[in-house]
């Protein structure tokens, strides 16, 4: 683990009680998250992508692993002050802003909630100060605190969400799919918002998303996941470039593309897990070529390196 | 096909501004979740009477004992003032010991109001808190779901003759009796409505900020349950009232001396063969008090969803 290392996930495994039965929703996911960085979970509904998110926040409780932040260990028991480190430290945005901002409080509150919750601010005046700054950082109007949700549009929602977060002052945000549920149009005002405050405070981003076009757009590295396993971890670009894994080529086929030349002749490819022979030696994560790691047994890994 | 351009001069045109912080306005929109159920509910002429009905109810029966010098429990010695029609001096009546009965309608009333209001606080009270617990803890879900088993399944009426049985019959040994069983129904309607509501993703988002569990329970969970407890109120007022009438009836109510709707239909019905206006004035209140409260706190119900604001 290099000094960058923000946040560090070693074989993370969740499990929800299925009745009798236990089912596993992420089985052995390990990355680390570099400090500034933008590293994106990607995959397709169910794939466990949004459970490794809220298991970070301490949402589900993890059956495997450890998730370590600065080195110090965050997941399992931790005391009252480990806990007090994580929650003003990471923060989260959520995918649904017509779901994810209570409709019987006021902005003022929503914003503030962190605060009260720790105590962030001498007096009122210092509490005040700060709601207005989080909603200015995104682009809303300070009067707009003594405001119910139901008043703004979906992408102000998003920003207000944003602003809840930001006002704890985090270093890592994890975004799960902020814009997916957004209109088209107010999506680039989200993200554009999302690259500034990066800039601006050196956050760092998990970001998770199931729409590659976006992700390629903001992402330095891109992980994806398929059925709770990593399948593949590559820089963005390299990841476009030569994706290895037939379910990243899968995934990669079905991103639409503006052309409709080019989109008429593009094969779409569907993954059919049995295409794998895991009979001979199970697969592994390998490092295919530098900083492109791949899940896949001996004799794929020999053949994606030639 | 291109459509020729009409000849215009480009100084006809001035181009848009653009303003960002007016563009954030345009999300405004005017709507008070309170004043919206006012206005559904105020809609209805029949709710508009009910409640008005209920309102001249309670204040006429809190202002009589005030200002009326007549005492309900002043029994008459003479024979001749026993038993009277209504009309001749008694708007009522009076009753087999010369009773006043129109004073004795507006004391009963008082104390039925004040028993279903008391027993309706107290179930609202208890079964808010608990249902609340019990939908967002979930390790009391176990317990819980016993206690209301065991509580469900006694028989009410049993459960009541035997409490008054081993308490003093009196005011508060029928709120006792009637609130032991009652805060557990409205604590499962809680419970359910908790559990709608725990999961979701704006109270994932105040688990991430770390927010403590009597703050979240405060904040996002109660806001949402006020108009359903309003209505559960107003519903546990003529339940209350009309338990007490019934335990009235059976004879094990309110002390004798205690003058309570129960208790005038339970005297009236001993008479009622001979003279039916004795029992007919205090059922008639009875029925308009139950009634009102049932429909009003109906309508209220129906118009506290936001889903019915237009």
């Amino acid at each position: 683990m290099s000094d960058d290392t923000i946040l560090s996930v070693r074989g993370l495994g969740v499990e929800f009680p299925m009745g009798r039965k236990r089912f596993t929703a992420v089985d052995g996911v390990s990355f680390d998250l570099r400090r500034g960085e933008t590293f994106s979970l990607v995959g397709e509904s169910g794939s466990g992508k949004t459970t490794i998110g809220r298991a970070i926040m301490r949402i589900h409780p993890i059956s495997k692993g450890e998730i370590l932040f600065e080195g110090k260990r965050v997941s399992g028991r931790i005391d009252a002050s480990a806990e007090r480190l994580l929650r003003q430290r990471i923060q989260m945005i959520f995918q649904d802003p017509m779901a994810s901002l209570n409709e019987r409080a006021k902005i003022d509150y929503i914003v503030s909630e962190g605060l009260y919750n720790f105590r962030l601010f001498k007096d009122e005046a210092e509490r005040r100060a700060k709601v207005e700054k989080a909603l200015r950082d995104v682009g809303l109007i300070p009067e707009f605190a003594s405001r119910f949700p139901h008043e703004f549009s979906g992408g102000q929602r998003q920003r207000i969400g944003i602003a809840r977060a930001l006002v704890m002052e985090p270093e890592l945000l994890i975004a799960d799919e902020p814009i997916s549920a957004l209109d088209v149009s107010i999506r680039s005002q989200v993200i554009n918002l999302m690259n500034r405050l990066k800039r601006d405070r050196g956050l760092t981003y998990l970001f998770i998303a199931h729409d590659l076009s976006v992700v390629r757009f903001i992402s330095d590295r891109i992980a994806v996941i398929y059925r709770g396993r990593l399948v593949e971890l590559a820089g963005a670009e390299e990841l476009f470039a030569h994706p290895l894994h037939p379910y990243t080529r899968a995934l990669l086929s079905a991103v639409p593309l503006p052309d409709p030349e080019v989109e008429r002749l593009k094969k779409h490819v569907a993954y059919d897990p049995s295409i794998h022979d895991y009979s001979q030696g199970k697969p592994s994560w390998s490092e295919v070529s530098s900083g492109h790691f791949v899940l896949g047994n001996e004799c794929e890994i020999r053949g994606w390196k030639a | 096909m291109k459509r020729p351009m009409p000849d215009l001069a480009p100084e006809l045109f001035r181009p848009a501004l653009f303003d960002e912080a007016a563009a954030e306005l345009t999300g405004y929109a005017h709507y008070s979740y309170w004043r919206s159920t006012m206005r559904t509910f105020l809609k209805s002429p029949v709710s508009i009477f009910l409640l008005a009905l209920i309102v001249v109810l309670v204040t006429a029966s809190f202002i009589y004992p005030l200002v009326s010098p007549t005492d309900p429990n002043r029994v008459d010695l003479d024979t001749a003032t026993w038993n009277m029609e209504p009309g001749s001096g008694h708007a009522f009546g009076t009753d087999g010991l010369g009773r006043d009965l129109w004073a004795r309608a507006w004391y009963g009333t008082r104390t039925s109001m004040l028993l279903g209001l008391i027993i309706a606080i107290l179930d609202v009270g208890i079964g808010m808190i608990a249902g609340a617990l019990w939908g967002y803890v979930k390790r009391l879900d176990r317990v819980m779901t016993e206690i209301y088993n065991v509580l469900n399944n006694i028989p009410q009426t049993v459960f009541l003759i035997l409490l008054t049985y081993i308490m003093r019959p009196g005011f508060w040994t029928i709120v006792v009796a009637l609130c032991t069983t009652g805060w557990i129904g409205i604590a499962r309607f809680v419970r359910n409505k908790v559990l709608m509501i725990r999961d979701a993703e704006y109270n994932i988002a105040s688990r991430c900020l770390g927010t403590p569990l009597h703050r979240m329970i405060l904040k996002n969970v109660l806001p949402y349950l006020v108009s359903i407890l309003i209505m559960e109120a107003a519903l546990t007022i003529p339940y209350s009232i009309g338990s007490e009438v019934f335990l009235g009836f059976i004879g094990l109510g309110l002390p004798l001396d205690t003058v309570s709707l129960g208790n005038l239909v339970n005297l009236g019905k001993n008479n009622f063969m001979l003279y039916p206006y004795q029992l007919t004035w205090p059922t008639l209140l009875l029925a308009a008090i139950t009634i009102s409260f049932y429909i009003v706190g109906n309508r209220f119900a129906d118009a506290s969803d936001p889903r019915n604001h237009v």
